[in-house]
């Protein structure tokens, strides 16, 4: 601009070691939209914020943009799908979570509508504080009957289920990575991301690792860290929180006396922490649990960096976590 | 239709009303005789579907936002022949198709979940915008109550369609001055509606509802509107009208009969005038 202001778009996530890709979910999504003319996209002012506003520039008639109106968005995405396209809503996690309940399950999941939610900064991705922390959005979405929720792990995984859940039909909450460096892991692995699914992505003997979202890549590296220190550690991405791979997850705690560690970026209470608990119980499965998740409070603002290792979420943590368990 | 036979017609939906809240000898009876005529302009008259056919996707949609008044629409939709009448002796029961509170999957012909009041013009939003990327001429009706008025989404809902020119949204406000709580007014003072809507850009008549040569003048004018707004019909109504005992018998939102009362009601129900 000629006032030498330029507009920044934050990238929420901190440094990362791994190669990155900017805005995979904008960009799958006009990938998609080029082959589907159904696609529409929505926000609610966050379009810059939620990588949506690659795929408003590329098809401006097919997006909405509705204000600072997130009650609205959800209705507005149900109604829209009601007349058979496929809206992609996305705004906040916490706006989705907090804000939207009853328009999510009134609008959207109780016709079992077609909507995709798609939220932004989920878990502890923002050092704003609470306002902008969607700790609880697992265990807030996780009630609603019929919806299907979707944590992915890195860039290559936000472009294929941004894919998937298009071809998907039925209402989707998906957790959004977003920025122009969002961390490539997953190609090291022989993976492709299938809703409902499971997958280990490596195996070890001494603890598994079962993992959803950015905490799969932190796992990842932990694994290889512990490795220099002798510990085997396998990892189980789950990236579909609900409904969840029962029969993987079982067939994973049930090969050996390992010791299990849930990671999530989510609160400890009414995630996949609790999720795995609650299966292995209904399933009279033992077996020794730790879960790695946010404290059951309000975190704290400050640099993304420091809360991750303070509530630790961060690799360094994840690792010292894993070795004072396995004591 | 014309408009002797409309007021005809009005008669029947009324008779309808009482009969489906006989079923539980209680319910929301005065309201729904109130909304019994301008329902009978939409469905009789004004809207365009198949019955028989209720997806149809050249179809006007009318989503039902205050879904307790369910009741009134469902005795308007019956005598257009969307469901049985005599699913109107299974109002509200076990298994009934009508339920108390209106839902798609229970009801050919309903598109919404009106329950949690302030849905109905949001959705509408986003029908309306899916019906002009379809280039549909169809008009999407969104029925909700002046006590609705105080929901925070009806707003938001109001000023996109105002800034998006939806001008296949027709809105209708059932001014019947009841709510829960009390008396609409004194509850919370949702007015001035006429001067609120014109400020979000819609296209705003305010009418007695219970006139129907006023309703099929307004809902005509509406929907046939060239203009590039959306289009709110704000109906002061009476509830009670058609039973005139119940009238002034206002300030029950959902009210109970014994059998004396429902004797009254039945001998008392008239010919819907003008």
């Amino acid at each position: 601009m000629s006032n030498g202001i330029k507009s920044v778009i934050s990238d929420s996530n901190v440094a990362t070691n791994h190669p990155t890709m900017a805005e995979p979910f904008g960009n799958a999504l006009i990938e998609l939209a080029k082959e589907n003319d159904k696609i529409i996209g929505l926000s609610a002012d966050l379009a810059k914020y939620t990588d949506i506003h690659v795929f408003r520039d590329a098809f401006p008639q097919r997006f909405y943009n509705v204000g600072m109106s997130e009650q609205l968005l959800m209705c507005a995405a149900g109604g829209l799908a009601k007349e058979g396209f496929i809206p992609f809503a996305t705004t906040y996690a916490t706006f989705i979570a907090r804000r939207c309940y009853d328009f999510i399950s009134q609008a959207i999941c109780e016709h079992n509508t077609n909507v995709k939610i798609i939220g932004g900064l989920p878990g502890l991705q923002s050092g704003y504080g609470p306002s902008h922390q969607a700790t609880d959005d697992l265990a807030i979405l996780g009630s609603m009957p019929n919806l299907t929720i979707i944590d992915p792990c890195d860039a290559l995984e936000m472009q294929q289920a941004t894919k998937a859940v298009a071809a998907f039909n039925g209402p989707v909450y998906m957790r959004l990575l977003r920025g122009n460096r969002v961390p490539v892991v997953l190609d090291k692995y022989d993976y492709q991301f299938e809703i409902g699914k499971a997958k280990l992505l490596r195996d070890g003997a001494d603890v598994l690792m079962i993992s959803c979202g950015e905490m799969t890549m932190r796992c990842l590296d932990a694994a290889e860290a512990l490795e220099k220190d002798n510990i085997h550690a396998a990892v189980l991405h789950v990236p579909t929180v609900k409904p969840l791979d029962r029969e993987t997850i079982l067939a994973e705690v049930k090969k050996s006396g390992r010791l299990v560690v849930t990671a999530e970026n989510h609160s400890i209470v009414g995630g996949l922490g609790s999720l795995v608990a609650n299966l292995l119980v209904d399933e009279q499965v033992s077996a020794v649990l730790k879960k790695i998740a946010l404290p059951d409070r309000y975190l704290a603002a400050g640099t993304l960096e420091t809360l991750q290792d303070t509530y630790g979420v961060s690799t360094k943590a994840v690792i010292s976590q894993v070795k004072s368990y396995l004591n | 239709m014309n408009k002797e036979e409309l007021i005809d017609k009005a008669y029947e939906v009324r008779k309808n009303v009482l009969r489906m809240a006989h079923v539980d000898k209680r319910g929301f009876i005065s309201q729904s005789l109130g909304a019994a005529d301008f329902l009978t302009v939409l469905y009789s008259h004004a809207m365009r579907f198949h019955a028989d056919d209720p997806k149809w996707e050249g179809r006007d949609r009318f989503l039902l936002s205050a879904g307790h008044n369910a009741i009134a629409v469902y005795a308007a939709m019956a005598e257009e022949g969307f469901f049985p009448k005599d699913w109107l002796d299974t109002y509200g029961l076990d298994n009934s198709r009508l339920p108390m509170s209106c839902m798609p999957a229970y009801t050919p012909g309903i598109e919404i979940s009106g329950g949690s009041i302030g849905l109905g013009l949001p959705i509408a939003v986003g029908m309306a915008m899916g019906l002009k990327l379809k280039n549909s001429d169809a008009k999407v009706y969104v029925m909700m109550g002046d006590g609705e008025m105080a929901e925070g989404p009806t707003w938001e809902a109001a000023m996109s369609a105002g800034a998006y020119q939806l001008d296949n949204i027709i809105g209708i406000v059932d001014i019947n001055g009841i709510q829960a709580d009390g008396l609409t007014n004194a509850v919370m003072d949702t007015e001035p509606l006429h001067e609120k809507f014109s400020a979000f850009k819609f296209d705003v008549q305010r009418i007695n509802g219970n006139s129907i040569t006023q309703v099929m003048e307004a809902v005509d004018k509406a929907r046939n509107s060239t203009e590039k707004k959306p289009h709110m019909i704000l109906c002061d109504t009476v509830p009670g009208t058609g039973v005139p005992f119940l009238i002034g018998n206002q300030k029950s939102h959902f009210i109970s009969l014994d059998a004396e009362g429902w004797e009254r009601a039945f001998s008392e129900l008239e010919r819907g005038k003008d």
